[in-house]
């Protein structure tokens, strides 16, 4: 596979979210508005590119009975990482992800990119995995998060773009709501697929 | 016996060098995580109470600061009220005079569902408090004058006793208002 096919699997043919269905806890919990889904997808793609080099770099270096939790000790010190800058550069973004920046250590596409791909990949194939997989999942927190926001609460990136008769759909920024956009999309993508 | 020995010696050399890294990352952070929390909740003080210039920590049963104008003059009193809401702790900062009636108030931090109970964060809502006193601090369907949320009671009426209660626990000492000006 060329490198530009590595880089862009990720963004419809292997999305993580849509296709793989992986890291479907955040998906859900952050996508309330668009600046959200942004934070914790650069957030993911910092801690997913940066795991990906390091496990690629020390795959030879580890005995493979002991290989789950050396991965999981990367990634938790790139996550505690992105939490401790997070919580000082970007405190407004921080507080609105909360939770969700220390539970990135147990999202499963970091975990599966680095058993799956990291582990058996040059570093340089692990840098465009990790950047490619990091911006599908960007890319569908963006998606979900837009429409949510917009139908929710009338906004996008916190700019009314709804004329102010607009009754906010209030269900769209509330829980069912991350399911009912989340499972439309992927049934979109499922009919694209088929034709 | 030897092979699992290789095994917790590579896995230490692995968490060894991830907490050292932490380590020296937390040096650095930790000073500005704290000094912005310092400069927010300078910044909410001078929201609730915008006539002081100057704050002094009073700590008590509840912490408090008095609010001091150019001529050191007392002009009131701002502290952090705090009680578990509808889905977690909701603060408040809440400026008051000398007279003990309520400046202004600030949602600083809470957890409520969005388009509900999150809307206390609204001035609208928040403005409502202002010019009451601490006996008025109940929502309407609890005798008081504070209106509540649209489908939020549970949320107005967790600011309004957070209010009361921490105002019952203020202990503001009687010297400290002779300062008084008129």
């Amino acid at each position: 596979m060329t490198l530009f096919k590595e880089f862009t699997k990720g963004f419809i043919k292997e999305n993580p979210v849509f296709v793989m269905a992986l890291g479907l806890c955040p998906t859900l919990a952050v996508t309330s508005s668009v600046v959200n889904a942004i934070g914790m997808g650069l957030a993911a793609t910092f801690v997913l590119v940066f795991s990906n080099i390091f496990i690629s770099l020390i795959k030879n270096l580890i005995p493979s009975k002991i290989r789950i939790p050396a991965y999981i000790v990367v990634i938790a010190s790139f996550v505690t990482i992105v939490d401790m800058m997070m919580h000082a550069y970007l405190p407004a973004i921080h507080k609105s992800l909360g939770l969700f920046i220390p539970l990135i250590v147990v999202n499963c596409i970091i975990l599966g990119r680095a058993e799956a791909f990291a582990s058996k990949n040059n570093v340089l194939r692990s840098v465009v995995d990790g950047l490619g997989m990091g911006f599908g999942f960007t890319l569908a927190l963006v998606v979900i998060g837009g429409i949510r926001e917009v139908l929710g609460a009338g906004q996008f990136l916190g700019i009314n773009v709804l004329p102010e008769s607009y009754q906010p759909m209030l269900v769209a920024i509330l829980a069912p709501g991350a399911f009912i956009v989340m499972g439309l999309l992927m049934g979109l993508m499922n009919l694209k697929k088929k034709k | 016996m030897k092979y699992y020995i290789k095994l917790g010696f590579v896995l230490f050399i692995i968490t060894a060098i991830a907490s050292g890294v932490l380590a020296y990352l937390n040096t650095i952070t930790q000073p500005i995580i704290e000094e912005n929390q310092r400069v927010a909740q300078e910044k909410a003080r001078k929201e609730v109470l915008p006539s002081a210039v100057t704050f002094e920590e009073v700590v008590g049963e509840l912490t408090y600061h008095i609010g001091k104008d150019t001529d050191e003059q007392v002009v009131g009193y701002t502290f952090v009220a705090s009680l578990y809401g509808y889905s977690g702790d909701v603060k408040t900062m809440v400026g008051i005079n000398t007279d003990l009636i309520i400046e202004k108030i600030k949602v600083i931090s809470q957890a409520e569902t969005p388009g509900l109970g999150a809307n206390c964060e609204k001035l609208e809502f928040q403005a409502q408090f202002s010019g009451k006193q601490k006996a008025e601090m109940k929502v309407d369907k609890d005798g008081g004058t504070i209106v509540s949320l649209t489908g939020a009671t549970i949320t107005t009426r967790t600011i309004a006793n957070s209010i009361r209660s921490a105002m019952d626990k203020l202990n503001i000492p009687t010297e400290e208002t002779d300062g008084e000006v008129e």
